[in-house]
């Protein structure tokens, strides 16, 4: 589904990712883990195609497309969600009208007719209830006002509306007590499956044992430095970080 | 031989010679009479005067305009400037005439409320009008208010008796057809004792290849009454406006302006408020969404003369291509008027490279327990919220076209009457995008 080959990429000059390789397949789970500064949400700003990063090296294939020739509207109508680390309050535009634009531009992209008022609220409701979203929350202004566990379930909520072939999740954790860490976590459980995958950023090994990867990445100074699967995972939560760095630097 | 060297001033006011205003009362050619001394003494404005320093008018002095009568209007030409399912009085002016024949006037005998044209209400009602008319404009050092005193053709007359409200708006609909036209209109709305009046007044452009419109907006609101004016102005690129919007309230009442200018060459308003009782709110919102060469001066003045009086002032700009707009607001807080709650902001969005936004707020406060704030912002799209939209599959043009809504809807928020807010939101919905 996914597959980056040697990309490198830079913010005002600094080089943040050197050359990293990572492949996604359909129906896996994914986790990227990594010291603070390693390159993980850089990763997620370059695969959502924020413009402030430059791609100088290496490509991303999405679906059997050029990821990185695509605009970020474009992205997310092939499939890619990124649930933002930080969601950004947009006062005077309500959430409701908000999801519903992106539901019908994402399905006017895919060639689909735009859905039915009622068509829509019933997909509403339906994943308003997965995510635990307030109703209430529907008419506010986007993320204006949220607490933060409301802001993460926001963001899973926009991606099951969305149902996204590849949902990347920066840092959603973060933030989050325990309660909405597993309410985030059973959102996206709920919504995997065979055809769709994800991509977990995270800093802790705690969402992990809700969301359980197939694999886990350890990013390092712009590169995936260690591959595993979940005890890798549970190995660094007890060991830290400082044995692969080490491991690397030999 | 002696050369003859006229001012701008009196070059123009040659041009305005040769209206008769004969058949009106005594009084109301006192007030011409006393318009036209002001105008000698003063120099027609230029950007030496700190009240004009970003709006220059040397285009309107050097210009021919003449006051015209407009003949034969048929009603198809002016359908398409009718606002769609608004069901309201509606009252017509050509180049500042009535015209009878297309306006739907209101004047029961014993009717809760009066719409005519002022004309006829200065013959017939001139007990209602003599102790208004001009009361607010006689500022000496106006210019254009002045010019509209002296050469005023005609305007709606809108009369509330007190306790009562119109049953439906009021839509004035000011037309300019013909070159090198001067149109004065002048409407009059009183509002008595706890009575209603909403009118909502358009400028709008039949045909000219070059026009200048001076109109005035004077309001009476009185003890516990509310008036809302909607002022729309949608005139060609020929255009000339000059507005002046003027207000006066007695105790416990509200007065609500909502300003949208859409299309012209030029537009200045000069809006003035006297808070003149207790216990009033007055309501000031712009919505300017601009694009091509227009060139938008808005100057408010708000009057706290009396003591636990709010006053709102919230005025958005959307500036495209090669636009300009400025925005110079004046809070006054009078030493007796305590507990004044005074709030004004002015936000500008910049979309161009050469879109221009100039901000002035200004406070000048005299009484010591207030509450007063003003600020001003200019910028440009908030590329974090534009990203977001986009992540979420949502293309770029419909992205800020959802944004510039959202921006400009806390404004439009204030049109009460569903049939403005659709046309208005039509309207500057096309001032989003480029003409370039």
């Amino acid at each position: 589904m996914l597959k980056i080959k040697d990309l490198k990429a830079e913010i005002n000059g600094k080089e943040i990712l050197k050359g990293l390789n990572f492949e996604v397949k359909a129906g896996e789970v994914h986790a990227i883990m990594g010291p603070n500064g390693s390159g993980k949400s850089t990763l997620a700003s370059v695969l959502s195609g924020r413009e402030e990063y430059e791609v100088t090296g290496g490509e991303v294939e999405f679906a059997g497309k050029d990821l990185l020739d695509l605009a970020p509207e474009d992205r997310a109508g092939e499939g890619v969600f990124l649930a933002f680390q930080y969601p950004v309050e947009i006062p005077g535009v309500s959430n409701i009208n908000f999801i519903k634009t992106a539901v019908n531009e994402v399905r006017e992209y895919k060639g689909l007719p735009v859905l039915e008022t009622k068509e829509f609220m019933k997909l509403l409701k339906e994943k308003q209830t997965l995510v635990g979203l307030s109703g209430k929350l529907a008419n506010r202004s986007v993320n204006e006002g949220f607490s933060g566990g409301e802001k993460k379930r926001n963001e899973i909520f926009q991606m099951a509306m969305l149902n996204p072939k590849l949902g990347i999740l920066d840092e959603t954790d973060s933030g989050l007590d325990i309660d909405a860490l597993r309410v985030v976590a059973n959102g996206v459980n709920e919504l995997k499956s065979s055809d769709n995958a994800f991509v977990v950023i995270t800093h802790y090994q705690r969402l992990l044992d809700y969301i359980v990867p197939d694999f886990v990445h350890v990013l390092y100074d712009g590169k995936i430095v260690k591959s595993g699967t979940k005890e890798l995972a549970l190995e660094l939560e007890e060991k830290g970080y400082d044995w692969i760095i080490e491991e690397y630097n030999k | 031989m002696a050369t003859l060297t006229l001012t701008n001033t009196e070059r123009f006011l040659i041009n305005q010679e040769g209206q008769d205003f004969s058949h009106e009362a005594k009084t109301f050619i006192k007030i011409r009479e006393l318009a036209i001394k002001n105008l000698k003494d003063l120099e027609f404005p230029t950007p030496k005067l700190e009240a004009w320093k970003y709006t220059n008018l040397r285009e309107v002095a050097k210009q021919e305009f003449r006051p015209q009568s407009a003949i034969n209007v048929l009603g198809s030409r002016l359908k398409p400037h009718l606002i769609p399912n608004l069901d309201a009085y509606v009252l017509v002016f050509v180049n500042g005439f009535f015209v009878p024949e297309l306006s739907k006037v209101s004047e029961k005998k014993d009717g809760d409320f009066i719409v005519t044209n002022l004309n006829h209400a200065k013959a017939k009602y001139i007990k209602l009008v003599e102790p208004r008319l001009g009361f607010l404009t006689r500022d000496k050092d106006q210019f254009f208010g002045n010019l509209n005193a002296a050469f005023s053709q005609d305007g709606a007359f809108v009369y509330v008796k007190e306790g009562k409200q119109l049953d439906k708006p009021v839509h004035v609909i000011n037309l300019v057809d013909g070159d090198l036209v001067v149109a004065y209109p002048r409407n009059l709305v009183v509002a008595e004792k706890n009575a209603e009046a909403h009118v909502v007044v358009s400028y709008e452009t039949l045909d000219t290849q070059s026009a200048l419109s001076n109109v005035v907006n004077e309001a009476f609101v009185a003890e516990g009454a509310h008036v809302t004016i909607d002022k729309i102005q949608n005139e060609n690129s020929n255009t000339f406006h000059i507005g002046g919007d003027y207000a006066q309230q007695d105790k416990n009442s509200t007065f609500t302006l909502n300003t949208i200018p859409v299309s012209g060459k030029l537009i200045r308003n000069n809006v003035t408020v006297d808070i003149d009782g207790e216990g009033s709110t007055a309501n000031l919102f712009g919505a300017v969404c601009l694009n091509g060469d227009i060139h938008v001066d808005n100057q408010t003045l708000v009057n706290h003369s009396k003591p636990n009086c709010d006053s709102n002032e919230l005025y958005k700009c959307v500036v495209n291509d090669n636009a300009s707009s400025i925005f110079n607001g004046k809070i006054y807080v009078n030493k007796i008027a305590q507990k004044t709650n005074a709030f004004q902001s002015n936000a500008n969005i910049l979309l161009s490279d050469d879109a221009k936004a100039f901000s002035k707020p200004q406070l000048e406060i005299y009484a010591d327990d207030v509450k007063c704030s003003h600020g001003c912002t200019i910028g440009q799209f908030d590329d974090e919220a534009l990203f977001y939209l986009r992540a979420r599959g949502i293309r770029e043009e419909t992205a800020k076209k959802v944004l510039l809504d959202a921006f400009i809807g806390e404004v439009l928020d204030n049109l009460k009457v569903d049939a403005v807010r659709t046309h208005v939101e039509a309207l500057i919905a096309k001032n989003f995008v480029s003409k370039k």
